[in-house]
């Protein structure tokens, strides 16, 4: 029997001891030489392969899809579903463990976690994956240092203070509990409940000094303790809050909410500090915070469908607030500020950059505008939003105007384009209004649809786009080739671009309002442009294309670039992620068909 | 087979004691091959003792690593640190084995009359007849096939007479591409010797050569 078999490769890594012996004491090995088909594409298998040594291409009508090397497992739909869906071939000496067929059909009855690789679906098998990380999560918060997590900063008072000056200063400064600095050097701790209930149940007058009710048995942890280990001493000595010391000097202190914020990403936090924001200064730092929590949300292991919408909420909140500080009376009387692209379309995790604009009613003063444009825009910038390399910014006049000029705008991008009307449209069909007047960006949206309607040659044009990143037909194989060896995949060009162009070109000939793929996905199936499977599968692709994105993109904002912010080895692929991406990549070959022969693109 | 080994053979089979093992002369008709490794106490066929047997059938281009033969054998001769060290096999593990007269029978009905195949298989070879004579009055008959002998026809068959020549174990799980598992595990030398025998007898078949770093520096090289 075979020890070598590496059962912590996956999907064997989810077998129980007794199941990997069972596994071990069946194996054979085959040997396959260069150029032999090892299953033919429609044909069963009778057994699953496990790459030992060399490489298995994979062949789907003349294309390679993918390279597999050692450790990679095939194929689980020529076993489970008794049909290969490609060829098999041996691209070099290669040597195989043979599973038999009857014993991995037995184990994925017996074990549900190694049966979820075996789906033929891509969304079955990201649930499945999900699962299996929703434990990490929970374990990574309590392995962070105190000090990472949003410790809030000490606020001493002294203890000859009135309890009502004290009771001013919490709430003056937003806070639950401060430290009381007797004469003698002591510190002690005063909670807002201290304050109720030495003055309503004990009848203790305002005036008497803080220090008479204060507590001084302080529980402290150090910054660079783990955070379970403050958990520990607010357990053990039954208190909500623990003095946080940095080399013996009191710096801040923790709650237990902080504890509950860290594992929920402390989003709950950032709309209170957004709305209490007085001056544009005072947004900055909730501005940070959503940034670095999609880190920590990341980390945690939530979905990538669920970073966006609290990231996407959550900057629209800080956009609208910034235009109620900034924007002067009359722009806000008239005016309309929405964002576009990624960011409308609520799919933006890392800031890549800003597409906002400005939409007007009537027209406002030429240095009211002037001076709006400069604040907000520069104000933007400051909060860490990259500026949009194609100027789609409310700094550009182009972005920000009356509707009827915008309407004109709209018009000669349709009738009369140049090369940056296309790009333009695009963006503006993922328009959403985020402060100001409502009804101004789903007109002027109605208005694009009105223009293109029926204007097939022009939506086709528009529909080209999704192969103008190399990707067609052989250039793809050649993409897909090389995922499981040292190369790199780029994953908005391979990936999300042609879904969201694709999905934003058929929205747009189907006159659909709603701005998020994921939303235009389901509303196009309804019309019954896809199936029900594929609509499934394309969500999932679209979204596991997203995960990847995420992750390259901390990268690359760790690395403090943007370099290469959408690109991925192959090589740092775990193989069920490597697998998840080959289905992926197939699906938008897919996508691109449909979409070209929707607008029957190979015409043009 | 030439004409001194069909006599050799007929010899032997007539000196066999126990008819029972008769199959051992049997014709090979299940076209398999078995790689047999022994871990021994040491390189003296003479004073050493065998400590485990690992043998794994291969029929055509499959290793039927379900169908293998394992043992751990008691030795009589004392076991030497140094035999220790290779194998990490403790005189405590080996205690938990079997004598060898129990072992030998189910390793010979396992073998039948297939070939054996092994790295330095002579020197198994000659390890298991020592036993055998004892027992049977015989030495081991199986045909031996010797995998670093089709290695070096593939890889220095065509070579020039002063090329260095490198058999090393080492060397041929790099030159083949393969993983390296722990050695001197006798399980694992068997299925790696197989893997090596799969490959070199389909490039054999194919007629193909491995690649062999230039040795011989070409004067040619040096034009100015």
């Amino acid at each position: 029997m075979p020890k070598a078999f590496d059962a912590a490769n996956p999907p064997f890594d989810r077998l129980s001891a007794a199941e990997i012996a069972e596994l071990r004491s069946v194996l054979d090995i085959g040997y396959f030489r260069p150029g032999e088909a090892i299953i033919e594409a429609g044909h069963s298998a009778e057994v699953l392969y496990v790459v030992i040594k060399g490489a298995v291409e994979e062949h789907d009508a003349g294309d390679i899809e993918a390279v597999l090397g050692p450790k990679e497992v095939f194929d689980s739909r020529a076993l489970v579903h008794g049909t290969a869906g490609s060829r098999f071939v041996a691209a070099e000496e290669t040597l195989c463990y043979l599973i038999p067929k009857e014993l991995t059909l037995d184990l994925i009855k017996r074990n549900p976690s190694f049966a979820a690789f075996f789906y033929s679906d891509i969304s079955r098998k990201l649930d499945a994956m999900a699962k299996a990380e929703e434990a990490d999560g929970v374990e990574s918060v309590m392995r962070s240092r105190i000090g990472d997590a949003n410790v809030r900063a000490a606020i001493f008072v002294d203890a000859i203070a009135s309890i009502e000056r004290v009771a001013h200063t919490m709430r003056d400064r937003d806070a639950n509990a401060v430290f009381v600095r007797g004469g003698d050097g002591r510190i002690g701790l005063v909670t807002g409940t201290d304050l109720w209930r030495s003055t309503i149940l004990e009848r203790k007058p305002l005036d008497a000094p803080i220090g008479s009710i204060a507590r001084y048995n302080l529980i402290s942890s150090s910054e660079d303790e783990f955070v379970f280990e403050a958990l520990i001493q607010m357990t053990k000595h039954n208190i909500r809050r623990v003095a946080v010391k940095r080399g013996g000097e009191l710096v801040g202190m923790m709650e237990d909410v902080d504890l509950l914020g860290l594992f929920a990403g402390n989003s709950q936090l950032i709309p209170g500090r957004i709305d209490r924001a007085r001056t544009t200064d005072d947004l900055a730092a909730p501005a940070r915070d959503i940034q670095a929590q999609v880190e920590r949300l990341h980390k945690q292991g939530v979905k990538v469908e669920d970073i966006a919408e609290i990231t996407s909420d959550l900057n629209r909140r800080l956009i609208a607030k910034l235009f109620d500080l900034v924007a002067p009376e009359s722009i806000r009387e008239f005016g309309a500020l929405m964002i576009m692209g990624s960011e409308g379309r609520g799919e933006q995790t890392v800031r890549t950059d800003q597409d906002n604009g400005l939409l007007l009613s009537v027209p406002v003063g030429e240095d009211t505008i002037n001076h709006f444009r400069a604040e907000f825009s520069g104000a933007l910038q400051r909060f860490g939003f990259p500026p949009c390399p194609g100027n789609v910014m409310v700094s550009n006049p182009i972005w920000s105007c009356t509707i009827d000029t915008f309407e004109a705008q709209l018009k000669r991008w349709v009738y009369d384009p140049d090369p940056e009307s296309s790009i333009n449209l695009g963006i503006f069909f993922d328009a959403i209004g985020v402060a100001g007047r409502s009804d101004l960006v789903p007109r002027a949206k109605m208005r694009m649809i009105e223009l293109m309607r029926g204007e097939a040659v022009l939506i086709a044009n528009f529909a080209k786009a999704i192969d103008q990143f190399p990707g067609t037909g052989g250039v793809l194989a050649t993409v897909m080739a090389t995922v499981g060896r040292e190369e790199i995949i780029d994953i908005k060009k391979s990936g999300t671009f042609p879904i969201v162009h694709g999905v934003r070109s058929l929205a747009i000939d189907k006159g659909l309002m709603a701005p998020s793929t994921v939303d235009r996905i389901h509303a196009l199936a309804k019309l019954g442009q896809f199936g029900e499977e594929f609509e499934r599968e394309l969500i999932s692709s679209f979204r596991f294309f997203m995960s990847l994105r995420v992750r390259s993109q901390l990268r690359a904002a760790r690395l403090g670039t943007t370099e290469g912010e959408s690109l991925i080895r192959a090589s740092e692929l775990s193989n069920l992620d490597r697998d998840l991406l080959r289905e992926s990549l197939k699906m938008v070959k897919r996508f691109r068909e449909l979409v070209r022969n929707h607008f029957k693109l190979t015409m043009f | 087979m030439n004409i001194i080994r069909k006599v050799r053979r007929l010899i032997d089979r007539m000196s066999l004691r126990d008819r029972q093992f008769d199959f051992l002369f049997d014709e090979n008709t299940t076209g398999e091959v078995v790689s047999v490794d022994c871990e021994t106490t040491g390189f003296d066929p003479w004073v050493d003792d065998v400590i485990s047997i690992a043998a794994i059938k291969i029929r055509g281009n499959k290793i039927l690593t379900s169908d293998t033969f394992e043992a751990v054998i008691k030795p009589d001769a004392k076991m030497t640190a140094e035999s220790i060290k290779v194998h990490q096999l403790r005189s405590v593990d080996v205690e938990a084995g079997r004598p060898m007269d129990e072992v030998l029978p189910e390793f010979l009905r396992f073998l039948g009359p297939r070939p054996i195949l092994g790295y330095w298989i002579d020197f198994d070879c000659r390890m298991l007849s020592k036993y055998l004579i004892n027992t049977l009055g015989i030495a081991l008959p199986n045909q031996q096939v010797e995998v670093s002998k089709i290695y070096y026809d593939r890889k220095y068959g065509h070579a020039a007479q002063n090329t260095q020549i490198d058999l090393r174990f080492a060397k041929i799980i790099e030159d083949l591409g393969l993983r390296e598992l722990s050695q001197h595990d006798a399980f694992n030398d068997a299925l790696t010797v197989a893997e090596m025998y799969v490959i070199l007898k389909d490039m054999e078949k194919r007629g193909v050569y491995l690649k062999r770093q230039r040795e011989i520096s070409e004067p040619s090289n040096a034009v100015v």
